[in-house]
């Protein structure tokens, strides 16, 4: 009994930690926060895997630039991520579109957690592996 | 002359495995012991006469070699002629099948007294199968030896990045002979399944040289990581880039399976895993040295492409082959009499444990053929990066800290919640007392306080269970007995981890680039630190010259630099300057000069005047806990060399 | 319970496989390679920028103001537009075999401009000169240029139809014989 009362208390304090945690989450959608998102997910023109946020070549920092007058000019970060690829082409974004083949990327993580969940249920049955 | 000395080693060493084969396969029919130690003699020789050839060779700067006229010069520094030998492609190989040879020699004289049992001859044949492979390489498509028939006074000298820092004398011969040292396993692993004898405890035995080879892996990881932060300008260490991922693919599933290995050791489970997670392991390894080797995905760390594409590729088949047909045909005989009982066990966790590592090492092998997939279907090209990696990688790593935290602690066979809550009680309020302190500071970050919060727990978990063992250990047989217990190594090297990942989430999360432009002698101020730049400074010698800046961080001067590396290929590089401490980096780059300064070789900005300079400032907190962890898991890992061997143990 | 074992070996025969024929088949990436442009068919886009100071003379003279759209002047011709850059190595095989070709053609309404590519003036100009460049170079003051046609790292060249359209991109060090080939087809 005096172990369930411990572990209720401890899990009040997390319920109430968790709570404050969320309650700071900051608004994500201010200008500046939207600019470093989507630096983050545009490949530098130059580089071979980093962002435009991580590299200062001087392709880099026209790509910035060209982001934050985009952000400025009011447009929806799916617009700007559009008119980016239709210059230099699908390659240039760091996390491929989720439609066609790019599904693939999303949907074997998905299976891999029925996979695990589903596993570990089945042990309740004995497994002889 | 250097030619044929080194030709002659390297067909000596093939020869060698060709007849240590043969002669092994003979015994095998006759029932005999073979001559396993002459033939892996005969090899070690081969590879020793061919290295010993080519350092010779890139010592003396012997232009007569293609090689050494690629990746050497006249003004070469002695340490970087020496890692010249793998600063390529040819030379990597040499290096490659030295360990390997080593290795080999190591693991027959250790079975020299089973030399006729059919185990070890099957795995001794596999072996020589290995280095037979990697010699023919060198004898054909990789040839280092190749004849240089210009008559060159000079050479191009190495790549400019892999002359600007000592850690190439670390980086691949550590993550190599983690490589190499997982073909014992695998060759273990098919003999076993060959001869059927799958209940046997040879991976028990071996256990604490495969914890050795991981965390020769694990330190060879880190110090490229480290190598990368340090030489490439842009103050990461990792950029999910194919060929750093070739390198973390067996490393997930190397440690699944010393994990994994705990429990056939201790219940006698996996063992269908633990055979599965040895061949995955080095069929991963060849696979990782075709993303490297191959050119077929572009990557900063790549060798240059070449026609080895098609002969790795096949490699890795045929091991796959070898190992699914050996899984499938004695599959009957792997199944244990016991089980797991439930999931919520030690073993329970275990098999979590294996599952989220293999699923970890697949997701990350689909980001990184994705491109390749992508344009054989479409024909377009796309590019897998950061992001992707990056929010499959966060979860996968929280599950894993959670595991971290509560499997040390749980009960064999069926773990009883009151226990495990008794033990994790005081592990869990100070998680949650160190994300609150956490918040007030301002960290905000929800993954980064979920992983933390775990982090707190499983370092909790491992000093309890440190605790409980040095005092067990102490009352029985003093310090050495503590060293040598059981968890003792495991613990160590996952407070490294714990340390590691903490570093990891915090520098990652909280990393604030800043670019400042500043004239001579101006100061200014950022993230809280103060920045002089002072002036400039010119260092010349004959391997290199250098336009350095002088920059007063809160006091301490730090030089970043623009350096152009002579030889024929000529290259500038930009060297970062690091202001290291265990709260914080401050990672300073050279990235452009004002006015037509045209000397220095940085990138000219004419709209800032003359004397100015463009600085790229990055402070990454917490960033040296990830070099910090790193050493702790070597350590660790070498502290399991003072366990008493499987078999004497006690417990 | 043989069954499932031999069903799982064949799946992950069957999926190994395939991966390793994938892997196989894909080829190293080298040589100049024609790149399907998300730009192929459009309208060029603009090149602004300065004259870069050379010592040779080029076979065929262009004529820059700084701040125009040097293209517009270019209009009826077919331009061969190569993103190039001093530290670039590819760039050093391709300069000679460029300016072979600008020399070939200059009698034909074709004609080759560099535009360079993240690099600073003095380095560019010696390097020019090393090479004995008979085409005219811009100098794209913060890669704006290279924006707008989307180069990702030199070298790499544009052909454009004397239509003002582009025509072709090629990645990576091209040679004369390449680009006869391309120059033939856009300009029919």
């Amino acid at each position: 009994m005096k172990i369930v009362r411990s572990f209720a208390a401890w899990l009040i304090a997390l319920v109430l930690v968790a709570g404050m945690a969320l309650a700071t989450q900051g608004v994500g959608s201010s200008a500046q926060a939207r600019v470093h998102h989507l630096e983050s997910l545009v490949r530098c023109p130059s580089c071979q895997d980093l962002s435009v946020a991580q590299s200062n070549a001087t392709a880099s920092v026209a790509l910035r630039h060209e982001i934050v007058r985009a952000v400025q000019r009011g447009e929806s970060d799916t617009k700007i991520l559009t008119s980016i690829e239709s210059v230099y082409g699908p390659a240039i974004l760091l996390s491929p579109a989720t439609s066609g083949l790019g599904v693939l990327l999303w949907l074997v993580p998905a299976v891999g957690v029925v996979v695990f969940i589903g596993a570990l249920w089945r042990l309740r049955r004995k497994s002889r592996l | 002359m250097a030619v044929w000395i080194g030709r002659l080693g390297v067909y000596l060493c093939f020869l060698s495995a060709v007849a240590g084969v043969i002669d092994l396969g003979v015994a095998r029919r006759r029932r005999t012991a073979g001559h396993a130690r002459l033939f892996s003699w005969l090899i070690l020789l081969g590879i020793v006469v061919a290295v010993i050839d080519m350092q010779v060779a890139l010592v003396t700067h012997n232009f007569s070699l293609a090689y050494v006229a690629e990746n050497n010069a006249t003004f070469t520094p002695l340490l970087y002629c020496i890692t010249g030998m793998w600063s390529a492609l040819e030379g990597s190989l040499l290096l490659w099948v030295l360990l390997l040879s080593g290795l080999v020699v190591g693991v027959v004289h250790y079975y020299r007294r089973q030399g006729d049992d059919a185990v070890v001859q099957w795995a001794e044949l596999v072996l020589f199968v290995v280095v037979g492979f990697f010699t023919l390489i060198m004898a054909g498509p990789a040839d280092p030896f190749l004849h240089n028939p210009a008559h060159v006074l000079q050479g191009a000298g190495p790549n400019a990045l892999l002359q600007d820092n000592p850690l190439v004398a670390t980086h691949p011969p550590l993550l190599y002979l983690g490589f190499v040292g997982f073909s014992v396993p695998f060759a273990f692993a098919v003999a076993m399944l060959i001869t059927g004898r799958v209940q046997e405890t040879w991976p028990l035995e071996q256990r604490r040289w495969t914890v050795l080879a991981w965390g020769a892996l694990s330190l060879g990881i880190v110090l490229g990581a480290w190598w990368s932060y340090q030489v490439l300008g842009w103050g990461g260490f990792w950029g999910w880039d194919p060929v750093e991922n070739a390198a973390l693919l067996p490393w997930l599933t190397a440690t699944a399976y010393i994990h994994s290995v705990i429990v056939q050791d201790r219940r006698g489970l996996f063992r269908v895993w633990n055979l599965s997670l040895a061949i995955a392991t080095f069929a991963l390894t060849v696979l990782g040295t075709f993303f490297t080797r191959s050119g077929v995905l572009q990557s900063v760390h790549s060798f240059s492409s070449s026609t080895l594409g098609p002969l790795l590729i096949g490699f890795f088949a045929l091991v796959v082959l070898v190992g699914v047909g050996l899984l499938a045909w004695r599959g009957d005989r792997l199944r244990s009499v016991v089980g797991v009982e439930t999931p919520f066990s030690r073993e329970g966790m275990f098999v979590a444990n294996n599952i989220l590592f293999v699923g970890f090492a697949i997701v990350v092998l689909l980001g990184t053929v994705f491109p390749l997939l992508y344009q054989a279907i479409n024909g377009g090209q796309v590019t897998v990066g950061t992001p992707y990696f990056a929010a499959v990688a966060a979860p996968l790593s929280v599950a894993l800290l959670v595991l971290m935290a509560i499997a040390p602690l749980a009960s064999w066979r069926r773990a009883s919640a009151a226990v495990l809550w008794e033990r994790l009680r005081f592990s869990a309020w100070s998680g949650l007392v160190v994300i609150v302190a956490l918040m007030v500071s301002g960290v905000h970050h929800l993954t980064a306080l979920a992983a933390i919060f775990f982090a707190t727990v499983a370092a909790g978990s491992a000093l309890r269970t440190l605790r409980g063992v040095v005092r067990a250990a102490r009352r029985r047989g003093g310090w050495e007995a503590a060293i040598g217990a059981p968890s003792t190594a495991g613990m160590v090297v996952h407070l490294g981890i714990v340390i590691l990942a903490v570093g990891i989430v915090i520098s990652t999360s909280y990393a604030q680039r800043h670019e400042v432009t500043l004239a001579t002698h101006q100061t200014t101020v950022v993230d809280g630190q103060s920045i002089r730049f002072a002036g400039f400074a010119h260092t010349s010698d004959a391997l290199r010259s250098q336009t350095l800046l002088k920059v007063y961080v809160d006091g301490h001067l730090l030089t970043p630099a623009v350096t152009t590396y002579n030889g024929r290929s000529g290259q500038t590089v930009g060297t970062p300057a690091i202001d290291s401490n265990l709260l914080r980096d401050v990672y300073l780059t050279f990235d452009a000069v004002g006015g037509g300064d045209t000397t220095s070789g940085a990138q000219v900005q004419n709209n800032l005047p003359a004397g100015s300079v463009v600085l790229g400032v990055t402070t990454e907190p917490l960033l040296a806990w990830l070099w910090l962890g790193g050493v702790i898991v070597g350590v660790g890992s070498a502290l399991t060399m003072v366990r008493r061997r499987h078999g004497e143990e006690t417990a | 319970m043989k069954r499932p074992v031999l069903v799982a070996a064949l799946v992950a025969l069957v999926v190994l496989s395939a991966f390793s024929v994938l892997l196989a088949t894909r080829h190293p990436v080298q040589g100049a390679s024609a790149v399907p442009s998300p730009l192929l068919g459009h309208e060029a886009p603009a090149i602004n920028g300065t004259l870069l100071a050379q010592s040779t003379t080029p076979a065929t003279s262009v004529a820059v103001t700084p701040g125009a759209n040097v293209l517009t002047g270019l209009r009826g011709k077919t331009v061969v537009v190569n993103f190039w850059s001093s530290w670039c190595g590819p760039c050093k095989a391709e300069a000679p075999e460029l300016s072979t070709f600008a020399w070939d053609e200059r009698q034909q309404p074709v004609v080759v401009l560099g535009v360079l590519f993240n690099d600073n003036v003095s380095a560019a100009t010696s390097f020019a000169n090393h090479y004995g460049s008979l085409y005219n170079s811009i100098v794209d003051a913060g890669g704006v240029d290279a924006n707008r046609y989307g180069v990702t790292s030199p070298p790499t060249t544009y052909v454009i139809s004397p239509r003002g359209q582009v025509a072709a991109e090629l990645v990576g060090p091209t040679s004369v014989a390449q680009l006869r080939a391309v120059v033939q087809r856009v300009s029919q």
